[in-house]
């Protein structure tokens, strides 16, 4: 039995083929024999097929190691719960997937900067929107290791745009508020012509950053100054009045997650801002509004700027109290040496964090991003998942030129996130076009409230900038 | 005229306590496009099935989730609470009620307001003391910790029942030639069971609503409790499975609700009593 | 006599030792994760660092300064008061004709004890389905019968979804309430009633000179439950709005999940949390007054 595990171990350190991976992941391996678990916590994803994919995958690999391994799944709004409950408890998963950047647990995970080291080697290098999402630059610690990201582009129905004379969608910000009226005026029965969310949920974070950003605003800028109160924040707010008055309802104040998929799947709304898995489920579910639906990458702002928020980003964090790191270490290695796999298994859900992991592995290193790219660019071109016609997801592969993280135009950090996971731009935009606010006294609003989440993140020594806060 | 007046509103009652219980049960058997399909529309009725009924969701809840575990994990629980709560609370509310004299009052109120403490509060200080005592991801999290919202409420109840139930059989037991110690073995406990079952009623619902600690407590699915397992598998972030989450919520509170119906005058009993002379 | 007097007869010895496993459950139990609690509300603990730093009442000088924070202390007491509002007018009526036999009584009750029985996160679900803007029944129903010329944003008109909270929390307490009532009336000494028939009393004048101040002490032990049950409440407001929109419907319990678990400032979350303590102690005093002191009076 021992001999066996012994056996284990060495075959384990050779996987990790790199000398580097080795020297830095050899300590930990000697200090911890007894191991024999992996637990994994993550979501339950929002195309089911991955979840299927992956506890299987999952299974395997730890059979293959002798290791057992489980996989627990919640849903995306109780992870940040869960997270805090194995926080206090200091006990828990060794692999926690975060869905969007855990900036606030930082101090209590591991520095991952040898597992990306280690992935950059065998693929190449990690997606800078990627890297700005994990990496603090005023700690200088990777405080996550994310696998993915998922595009957010626009989701259309083409039928309702091609009478009112833009078969291709919309191409700007200002498209909306002109398409809007006229929607109205020919589908009566479409209650909510543009779908943007502005309620305390993901998808309304999402689209109210795209907006803010599109319109050359921004929470903070590079330094991690917090400028949220300019002209141009102002200009985007005061667009998101007209865009609420020109193409929306009340609803979109109330909506949770699910409700611009379901108001997409109903042909209630002929525009929302998700990922593909609106669709994916329209497929599941054969309704007939599934080869209506095409998709456009994020829309311009009035200087031409566009940006989009990821939709979500995996992003595993290995706790410091977790008991098997290393496993936790090798399996996410494993993970995006398999990554094509994973894409596949998420029907294109997924995104790769390496864009290098997806190409064939006679590629050499310094090709391997370039031929992953195109690899990724084919299968969108032709949807192996029964898209009519099957080129239909080709704008989402131009993703890179438009998806940023969370803290554009500066890195994701904990006043970041809890800006976010708090739903400060939502509700400014709500307090808008409810008319509890005028436009100016809602952007100072949450000029001072985000300012107040930066100043306590700054007196703990985890984010910077200050000096340059405005006013 | 009068017996109208009351079968209407006998009706208006119940369409307001059940109208969600025939709209689960409508959704429960819909199809998907039957479902999604906007308010605007006046041709589609949305109170009958336009569409032929489905057991897909059926099928979902049952045949890919772990309803049937979530359901015995929840009675589970909901035994081991009650065995808890009844063998702490009882003698403690006796005691309070018969033993203690006048400071029995004061105490017996200050251990019903702990149950005030909101749970919202307790969550970070529990998390730390499940993990300490190794019970992190087990049904032992909740066992343990349910009792905190059952204990203070139960002692207080049976307490105040106790007092509305006259001290001459025991004291007459007592004369007979009982000990105070057989007196409380013997006599007692057949005049505290109407007390007895409000505590188990009560107990019940509790561990069917609680929602907070099991999902701070309780990872693993296999391990859920009805209330926690059924939303967490069926809403999917953006896909809220209608169907299936209906047609558990109807699952479980049927029968739950002949329950209480055979139950609910002997509860009633306990309960008025007890909380009023509290 | 007094020699035979064992420790089976000593009322001291005997209440201690049946008492002390509920106190020690409490104290350890409840006690001890309090105080940690309210230490807590007075540090800068975040998510990541359980580390207390002691802050004094800078959380709380924080939250008081913040008008999200007012206002939903100011729902909580319209959700509470507005839903017990509503939950003792359904009880007492639903008594009034529930007490009365009448054919299919039993599916009757049946009916009325399901909201008691569903847990609330299902309840919760449903009715979030049941009140979407876009494809509410309800509106749908209006609608078709003409009642309705506009349209209701159930949940996403501030005003609108605060009705909608309050009905969903009525409509899980009133049954309970209902059965509570229902005891209390089946209680009333049969000679009262008939001696105020025999003045001639009609059924109003009954109801309310003779049954309801009878009544009372019951229907202060019914609202107390669904005080607790209601301002504690964290299930039905996060799934049926999260808050929303803008921040108009947030309750304390909601704001201190918001605040101290998703938005990891833990410190501010337990300030938040602290406050709803005064208010259910005062509602508790005051509803067992009520009960107590009514009894006594009617004696």
């Amino acid at each position: 039995m021992t001999q066996r595990k012994r056996m284990d171990r060495r075959e384990f350190v050779k996987t990790t083929t790199g000398a580097t991976a080795a020297v830095a992941l050899g300590p930990t391996i000697l200090r911890r024999r007894q191991q024999k678990t992996l637990k994994i916590l993550q979501w339950s994803h929002f195309v089911p097929a991955y979840d299927v994919w992956f506890d299987k995958y999952a299974k395997d690999w730890g059979t293959a190691k002798g290791i057992e391994v489980t996989v627990d799944h919640i849903s995306l709004a109780d992870l940040t719960t869960r997270a805090n409950a194995e926080v206090a408890a200091q006990q828990g998963h060794d692999l926690f997937q975060f869905l969007s950047p855990p900036g606030a647990f930082e101090p209590q995970v591991l520095d991952m900067v040898d597992l990306v080291r280690e992935a950059e080697r065998q693929h190449g290098p990690l997606i800078d929107l990627c890297k700005r999402s994990t990496y603090n630059p005023v700690t200088r610690k990777w405080f996550g290791f994310s696998d993915n990201y998922v595009p957010d582009p626009g989701d259309y129905l083409k039928s309702v745009w091609t009478e009112i004379g833009m078969p291709d969608g919309p191409a700007t910000w200002e498209d909306l508020v002109t398409a809007g009226p006229q929607i109205k005026a020919k589908h009566p029965e479409i209650q909510i012509p543009i779908g943007i969310g502005m309620s305390q949920e993901l998808d309304s974070n999402m689209a109210t950053r795209a907006m803010l950003w599109s319109f050359d605003g921004s929470i903070q800028d590079a330094n991690e100054n917090v400028v949220l109160k300019s002209d141009q924040a102002l200009a985007a707010l005061q667009f998101g009045a007209r865009l609420f008055q020109a193409g929306m309802n009340p609803a979109v104040l109330s909506w949770n997650a699910a409700s611009n998929n379901q108001a997409l799947n109903a042909r209630q709304t002929a525009y929302i801002l998700n990922s593909i898995s609106a669709y994916r489920t329209a497929q599941d579910n054969k309704l007939p509004v599934a080869d209506d639906i095409f998709f456009v990458p994020a829309l311009k702002g009035p200087r031409g700027t566009r940006w989009a928020s990821e939709h979500v980003m995996g992003i595993y964090a290995i706790w410091k109290f977790a008991l098997s790191p290393d496993a936790a270490k090798q399996f996410l290695l494993d993970l995006i040496a398999h990554y094509r796999d994973a894409v596949m298994a998420s029907k294109l859900y997924n995104f790769p964090a390496y864009p290098g992991s997806l190409a064939e592995a006679s590629v050499p290193l310094a090709q391997k991003p370039a031929a992953g790219t195109r690899w990724l660019e084919q299968a969108t071109a032709n949807d192996p998942f029964g898209s009519n016609p099957p080129n239909k997801l080709r704008p989402i592969s131009t993703a890179l030129q438009w998806a940023t993280n969370i803290g554009h135009p500066g890195p994701a950090n904990p006043a970041e996130s809890e800006v976010f996971d708090t739903f400060v731009l939502p509700t400014m935009f709500a307090n808008v076009v409810t008319g509890r606010m005028t436009a100016p006294q809602a952007l100072d609003d949450a000029h001072q409230q985000v300012k107040r989440i930066f100043e306590k993140w700054r007196a703990r020594g985890l984010v910077a900038g200050g000096a340059g806060d405005r006013a | 005229m009068k017996r109208v007046a009351l079968y209407a509103a006998a009706l208006g009652f119940i369409a307001f306590a059940g109208f969600p219980f025939y709209w689960m049960l409508l959704t429960a058997f819909k199809q998907n496009r039957d479902l999604y399909v906007g308010a605007f529309d006046t041709q589609h009725v949305p109170w009958i099935f336009n569409d032929p009924p489905t057991l897909e969701h059926l099928r979902l809840l049952f045949g890919q989730t772990d309803f049937l575990s979530w359901v015995w994990n929840t009675l589970v629980v909901v035994v081991a609470v009650v065995v808890i709560t009844v063998a702490v609370a009882v003698p403690a509310g006796y005691s309070l009620a018969r033993l203690s004299g006048r400071w029995g009052e004061s105490l017996g109120m200050g251990i019903f307001f702990t149950y005030l403490i909101p749970p919202t509060l307790l969550f970070i200080p529990f998390a730390r003391l499940v993990s300490l005592l190794g019970l992190q991801d087990s049904l032992g999290a909740l066992i343990l910790i349910y009792p905190t919202m059952t204990i203070p409420f139960c002692t207080w109840l049976v307490m105040g029942f106790l007092r509305s139930v006259p001290w001459e059989i025991e004291e007459q037991a007592m004369i007979d030639g009982y000990s105070r110690l057989a007196v409380i073995l013997k006599v007692a406990p057949r005049l505290i069971v109407p007390g007895i079952l409000t505590v188990v009623v009560f107990t019940f619902t509790l561990v069917m609503q609680e929602f907070v600690y099991a999902l701070t407590f309780i990872s693993s699915v296999d391990k859920m409790t009805v209330s926690l397992g059924v939303p967490i598998a069926l809403v999917r972030g953006d896909v809220y499975h209608w169907g299936a989450l209906m047609a558990a919520a109807l699952v479980t509170s049927i029968p739950l609700a002949i329950v209480y119906n055979l139950f609910i005058d002997r509860f009633i009993q306990g309960f008025t009593m007890g909380a009023v002379k509290g | 006599m007094i020699a035979r007097r064992s420790w089976a007869d000593r009322e001291d010895v005997l209440g201690a030792a049946m008492l002390a496993p509920a106190l020690a459950y409490v104290l350890l139990l409840v006690g001890v994760p309090f105080v940690l609690a309210i230490a807590l509300s007075f540090s800068n603990a975040a998510a990541g660092s359980l580390s207390f730093g002691w802050v004094g009442a800078q959380n709380y000088a924080a939250i008081l300064a913040d008008p999200i924070f007012l206002r939903s202390l100011r729902n909580t007491a319209i959700v509470t008061v507005g839903s017990q509002v509503l939950v003792v007018v359904l009880a007492t009526a639903a008594a009034q004709v529930f007490r009365v036999a009448f054919r299919g009584k039993r599916f009757a009750r049946f009916v009325l004890l399901l909201p008691w029985a569903v847990p609330v996160s299902l309840a919760a679900i449903a009715w979030t389905w049941i009140f979407d803007s876009t494809f509410s029944v309800v509106n749908w129903t209006l609608k078709t019968a003409g009642l309705l010329h506009g349209w209701l944003y159930w949940l996403g008109d501030p005003g609108l979804a605060l009705v909608a909270i309050i009905i969903v929390q009525a409509w899980r307490i009133f049954p309970f309430a209902t059965v509570i009532v229902l005891a209390g009336l089946s209680s009333i000494p049969q000679e009262v009633v008939e001696a105020a028939i025999v003045d001639g009393a009609g059924f109003w004048r009954r109801l309310f000179r003779i049954e309801l101040p009878l009544l009372l002490p019951v229907v202060a032990v019914a609202v107390l439950f669904g005080v607790v049950y209601t301002a504690t409440d964290l299930g039905v407001v996060y799934i049926l709005t999260g808050g929303g929109p803008a921040n108009t419907t947030q309750v304390l319990p909601t704001l201190a999940f918001q605040r101290g678990i998703q938005g990891s400032d833990l410190g501010q979350g337990a300030a938040i949390a602290v406050f709803l303590l005064p208010f259910l102690v005062v509602v508790a005093v005051a509803m067992l007054r009520l009960a107590r002191h009514t009894e006594v009076g009617a004696k």
